[in-house]
């Protein structure tokens, strides 16, 4: 087995790690950001290389050298690098008030806990990752919210879900798919529906975005470690039933994305709506990962990224707007906010119509390959995916229209536009979404590898029905 | 240069500029007015030149078509997504049409927009219209067509709410958006159909041989289905048949955007996605009958109402959609130079006729005094002929927008929104709040916002 040539991601861990050390105990509000990025943007950079690393290597799984607990591999590298720009993104982002010791150590610990379990070499590994992602939430490290129970009650069963089936797969072996190993498979979706939020367990993310802290709620729904763990499984040549429950789990995900894309349409409220549309477009990825070719697959990782990226500029606008204007919580008419934040508006149309796969953004290569993947697999499932995002573009030009058009509230005298603070963090989002979407072929190689990887494997598995 | 850097560089122009003037503004960069339009007028000076250019080109060359080939936008296993360009007879004047009104609509709209606050926007909305417009006439492909029709879409429904501050615009924007997505969701599947059943979505592999008289490739009833679809998808970008309802909400928008959408280019896609895919249509019945019964009954529903307006831009709506319906029909009965030539003509007398409308009052006074202050309406009209209790029937139609409105309210929304209601029932309330807000403290908004509220004026 190779390794990395220096343990960038122990590297990587331990400066995020460091960083919530160093806040958790700042009680001085916005006092301990610049610890906090300083350390994010290490361990962003300590993942960049493994990526690079790893491409240099066309894709080969590389140990960490000094924890071989960790490894970089085509599928977790990328996601490892976003996800620590994402919190990098958030950390500079977060309005004042948002910046308390805790909650920072809270963010910092939450992406410890995700690029564990991204970068997890073995299924115990993850499983403590996926169980670490629960303590922000449990030890109320953002306060304590009125969601606080209800998200903590969810994270737990889903790591539950997820230990069970990993203990039925250590007691059982793959080759004889015993009802111990039916049960462990059961578990895994389990544990991915509730980690989710697939249809009808969904209203825990809507209930955690209206009364749950909005960053961390969003640092926490986009690290898609359901979609991760469906695609490790998807990786490794599972028997033919394990495909049959991964194509249940791909139906879920196809009704979550309707359902969802439908219920927001009866919504007003900013956080709701918004979480309506995440939780739809997240759910294109499990049924991209689902088709088994390879336009599908890739369309669903980097629809992944689009998704990441997006729907984080969304969520970090909505908070920006919610401590400059009290309405922003539940208006009762359109704010026009607009006029007065021209910057964010159009940083949230472009975020939003990314989101939704605009033509020219990156989200619109995403959606083709994944609706092009989806159709080639099960055409009936390609038509409703278009249904759904067509809802998607009209909730969230709803959403849009609330926040940013119509007649501005009297009491809304001034307030500021995009600081440079935002602004910056705001634009390589756009930058992102835009460029990536005119060069996509830079964006599709960074995740060829892994699609490649998903494709044989599930190609080998439809070959081979399960005879039990 | 060549005809395929010319015809590249006409579609890149815009779409650079766009990108140009976004990010310098997106930066916190700040243009002056006379800098923008400088820059737009010298754009468009130089894109008409280059058709002129491109056209001739090709007259010289005896030329039916250029292609030019970019390789693929993206690739991934055997998909690949075309990034092709093709200039014919039936794209140049379209594209002949698209330079020169949106040239001449940015022109008018340097002293129509001068200080208003979205003078900027409007010329970065104006650039992003041109590019995607440019797109779809010149795409080679229907998937590329797709991503051109889609940028014309939303700069559409952006420029209706450009008058963000009142709250019709918005409400409109939102409606005619709805009515887009519904609409473009019959243009979506039927790229994703023709890719699944035959293979291909390239008007090479659609068609053989060079616009006028290329034969269809497509056959069977798979090849009716997605020839329906695309009916429905131009009527949706036309404001014909089921879709007939938004052009007139479309209005809302400042006038040189109505001139440029609504009077020219934007309105005229649906018809050019008709004539460039004229042979799949007539080789199906269903097809070829539905475009016929969409044009004729919405020519006559608009006509009627187009009567009964009484605000000149609403009825020049309502005229553009006759026209448009008389198009259709000319399209359906396979008479596509005569359509071309009614666009054209069409195009450039709506242009100036919406370009004109806030000074119609101006206009027909100049008019009346002209004819010697004798300028009285004759009250003949063609719908004198009908029966009275007809001409009250239709009257009463034509006043309520043919109940369009009503029934899409009725009979669509509705419905939408009770079983999103109902689906809900799928949700338990996992959190009770006593306020609307949520009450954890670190979520309620801070001084600013207090100190803010606390400014509200007495009333």
């Amino acid at each position: 087995m190779t390794h990395l040539s220096l343990p960038y991601i122990t590297f990587g861990l331990a400066a995020l790690l460091v960083g919530a050390v160093i806040t958790f105990r700042r009680a001085e509000l916005g006092s301990g950001r610049k610890a906090a990025t300083t350390s994010t943007f290490a361990a962003l950079l300590c993942f960049a290389l493994a990526l690079w690393e790893v491409n240099s290597n066309h894709g080969v799984r590389l140990l960490d050298p000094w924890l071989s607990w960790f490894e970089a591999d085509a599928l977790d590298s990328v996601p490892m690098v976003f996800f620590a720009g994402l919190t990098l993104l958030f950390l500079a982002l977060a309005p004042k008030r948002d910046t308390g010791g805790r909650a920072l150590a809270g963010m910092l610990l939450l992406a410890t806990a995700t690029e564990v379990t991204y970068a997890a070499s073995n299924l115990t590994t993850l499983a403590i990752g996926w169980w670490l992602t629960c303590v922000p939430f449990v030890f109320s490290f953002f306060g304590s919210p009125p969601a606080r129970r209800v998200v903590s009650i969810f994270l737990i069963g889903s790591s539950l879900a997820l230990t069970f089936a990993i203990v039925a797969l250590h007691a059982t072996s793959l080759d004889d798919f015993s009802h111990i190993g039916h049960l462990s498979m059961w578990m895994m979706v389990v544990a991915v529906a509730l980690r989710k939020g697939l249809f009808p367990l969904h209203s825990w993310v809507v209930t955690s975005f209206e009364h749950g802290p909005l960053l961390p709620t969003a640092l926490l729904f986009n690290g898609h470690l359901g979609a991760l763990l469906i695609a490790r499984s998807e990786a490794v040549t599972l028997p033919g039933f394990a495909h049959q429950v991964l194509d249940w789990l791909s139906i879920a995900a196809l009704v979550t994305a309707l359902i969802a894309s439908l219920r927001g349409c009866a919504e007003k409220k900013p956080r709701r709506l918004l979480a309506f549309i995440c939780i739809s477009q997240a759910s294109f990825i499990l049924v991209g990962l689902a088709t088994a070719n390879a336009e599908g697959i890739t369309g669903a990782l980097i629809h992944w990224l689009v998704v990441t990226a997006a729907s984080s500029g969304l969520i970090a606008i909505v908070r920006i707007l919610e401590v400059r204007v009290m309405d922003v919580m539940n208006p009762d008419n359109n704010l026009g906010l607009a006029v007065k934040a021209p910057r964010l508006a159009t940083f949230f149309l472009i975020c939003g119509l990314a989101l939704i796969g605009l033509p020219g953004t990156l989200g619109y290569c995403a959606e083709d390959l994944l609706f092009h993947g989806a159709l080639a697999s099960h055409p009936y499932l390609g038509i409703a995916l278009l249904v759904a995002t067509a809802f998607n573009a009209i909730n969230l030009i709803r959403l849009f229209g609330l926040l940013f058009l119509g007649v501005l509230p009297k009491h809304v005298i001034d307030i500021p536009d995009a600081l440079p603070r935002e602004r910056w963090p705001l634009v390589a989002c756009v930058v992102f979404l835009i460029f990536g979407g005119l060069c996509p072929s830079i964006a599709i190689r960074w995740r060829a590898d892994a699609a490649n990887i998903i494709e044989t494997a599930l190609g080998h598995g439809k070959g081979h029905p399960h005879h039990p | 240069m060549t005809p395929e850097t010319l015809l590249i560089t006409v579609v890149a122009i815009p779409g650079a500029l766009f990108l140009l003037l976004g990010l310098i503004w997106l930066i916190g960069g700040h243009l002056p007015e006379k800098t923008i339009a400088r820059l737009t007028k010298i754009a468009y000076v130089v894109m008409t030149l280059m058709v002129v250019v491109l056209g001739w080109k090709m007259w010289q060359k005896g030329a039916t078509s250029i292609h030019v080939n970019l390789g693929n936008w993206f690739t991934v296993a055997e998909y690949g997504f075309p990034l092709s360009f093709v200039v014919d007879h039936l794209s140049l004047p379209f594209v002949g049409i698209t330079v020169i009104l949106a040239g001449i609509v940015g022109s008018f709209s340097v002293r129509y927009l001068h200080r208003d606050p979205g003078f900027q926007r409007f010329f970065l909305l104006l650039h992003l219209f041109s590019f995607g417009a440019l797109v779809i006439f010149t795409a080679d492909s229907l998937d590329l067509l797709v991503g051109g029709w889609e940028i014309v879409g939303i700069t559409s429904v952006l420029l209706i709410g450009f008058f963000q501050y009142r709250s019709e615009p918005v409400r409109n924007a939102l409606r005619v958006f709805g009515t887009y997505r519904i609409a473009d969701l019959n243009i979506l599947i039927a790229v994703f159909l023709a890719h699944h059943w035959f293979g291909t979505a390239s008007w090479s592999g659609m068609f053989t041989g060079e616009w006028p008289g290329h034969i269809n490739n497509l056959n069977g009833s798979a090849a009716t289905v997605i020839a329906v679809l695309l009916v429905f998808a131009a009527s949706g970008k036309s404001a014909q048949g089921p879709f007939c309802g938004w052009l007139a909400r479309a209005m809302e928008g400042p006038t040189p955007s109505s001139a440029v959408f609504y009077g020219a280019i934007s309105v005229h896609a649906g018809a050019y996605l008709l004539l460039r895919v004229e042979p799949l249509i007539r080789s199906s019945a269903i097809a070829t009958g539905l475009v016929i019964f969409i044009g004729i009954t919405t020519a006559i529903l608009s006509t009627l109402i187009h009567r009964t307006c009484a605000d000149a831009k609403t009825s020049l709506a309502y005229a553009s959609q006759t026209q448009l319906g008389i198009i259709f029909v000319e399209i359906g009965f396979g008479w596509t130079t005569l359509a071309i030539i009614h666009i054209v003509g069409h195009a450039m007398v709506r242009t100036m006729q919406f370009l004109r409308s806030p000074s119609m009052l101006h206009d027909y006074h100049r008019v009346h005094a002209a004819a010697g202050g004798h300028f009285e309406p004759t009250g003949d009209h063609y719908e004198s002929l009908l029966p009275k209790s007809v001409q009250i029937m239709l009257y009463r139609i034509a006043l309520g927008r043919g109940f369009y409105d009503a029934l899409v309210d009725r009979f669509l929304i509705a419905p939408v929104v009770a079983f999103a209601r109902l689906l809900s029932l799928a949700e338990p309330g996992w959190v009770k709040v006593s306020t609307s807000a949520s009450s954890h403290p670190a979520e309620m908004p801070g001084a600013l916002t207090q100190m803010i509220t606390k400014s509200e004026p007495k009333a």
